[in-house]
């Protein structure tokens, strides 16, 4: 259970001993990358919760997203326009209607709990 | 939850972490990229030089401007001027021939005074004889003439010159000479003759007090230069 918190720092471990870092130019598609991992992560946690967790559908989403983000974002570039918001937009919503799921999950849990 | 899903999670996380962290870095790189170096302050100071430097330069086209200005007021001053040096440095030149400073030649009149030859029984011999102030008309009456030097027997006068009659002779600046005196007048030879003839003038005046006077164009009459003072 402690697993993902662990990952976590030890991601935070390794960007601080490889000490990368990005051009000032590909900030929109770190950003997008970023809301991609937040968001499928929140996807991930709600699945578990509702007990409908499925490997491929994690990883296959978490890949797929991703690509169909930084397209966009390079897309966006090319033209010369923000189209990276559509992606921030899309992952924005899904992001908070997920962490509403996972509230509403844990909250009937603590009542079903109780009544036990 | 199953371990799978855990473990799936937790790779996802790694990648979340790893890219929270890249992120903090390049947020952390630029900001300091812009606070950090003082560029900003260099900037701002090469400004700030740039707009004195401006301002300087303003000024000095400025400075530049007035200066152009007065000079074109001293060449039209000058322009002006041109004229009233030549007139006098004309009159200094004329001025230099009468006060005998430079050497004088031209043409001239020549005149000559003489006592009277005949003197009538029972009268006074000194109304018969010429006169220091016979001469000293003769002279005025030339000078007035405009002539540009004047000598009495070949003594150039001068600005100081005094003529003194002493008994039977008359000294010019202390050079002695006796009748017949001959005083000689660079100037336009008809002019000087004319102011000498006029009716009543003095020609006439000098005949009426019995002096023979003589007078004669000269086509050239050279006069030295006066070296050093006289005695007077």
């Amino acid at each position: 259970m402690w697993l993902p918190v662990v990952g976590v720092l030890f991601g935070v471990l390794l960007g601080l001993l490889t000490g990368a870092s990005v051009p000032a130019a590909y900030t929109a598609y770190l950003l997008v990358a970023v809301l991609a991992t937040v968001d499928t992560l929140c996807g991930g946690a709600k699945a578990g919760l509702q007990n409908e967790f499925d490997d491929a559908l994690f990883l296959s989403g978490f890949l797929m997203n991703l690509v169909a983000a930084l397209s966009l974002t390079f897309l966006g570039e090319q033209l010369s326009v923000d189209l990276y918001l559509a992606a921030v937009f899309a992952f924005g919503v899904r992001l908070f209607r997920n962490i509403a799921i996972i509230r509403r999950e844990l909250i009937t849990r603590c009542k079903y709990r109780k009544r036990l | 939850m199953n371990s799978g899903a855990v473990k799936k999670t937790a790779v996802i996380s790694l990648i979340l972490g790893f890219l929270l962290t890249v992120v903090y870095q390049t947020t952390a790189e630029k900001s300091g990229q812009e606070i950090s170096s003082d560029r900003w302050y260099k900037e701002e100071e090469l400004r700030q030089s740039i707009l004195q430097e401006q301002k300087e330069n303003r000024q000095l086209e400025e400075e530049w401007r007035s200066l152009q200005r007065d000079v074109r007021a001293v060449e039209e001053e000058m322009a002006h001027r041109e004229v009233s040096t030549f007139n006098l440095v004309e009159d200094l030149e004329k001025l230099r021939m009468l006060s005998g400073e430079v050497a004088v030649k031209g043409p001239g009149v020549e005149v000559t005074l003489n006592d009277h030859t005949y003197v009538p029984d029972g009268n006074n011999p000194n109304d018969y004889i010429v006169h220091e102030r016979h001469i000293q008309q003769v002279v005025d009456e030339l000078m007035l003439a405009s002539a540009e030097a004047v000598s009495i027997n070949g003594v150039r006068i001068t600005r100081n010159s005094s003529i003194q009659c002493e008994g039977p002779v008359i000294s010019v600046d202390n050079y002695t000479s006796t009748a017949p005196f001959v005083v000689r007048a660079i100037g336009d030879p008809d002019q000087l003759e004319a102011a000498l003839e006029l009716s009543g003038g003095v020609k006439d005046q000098l005949v009426n007090e019995n002096i023979e006077v003589r007078m004669q164009q000269q086509s050239e009459i050279l006069m030295d230069t006066v070296v050093g003072e006289r005695e007077t």
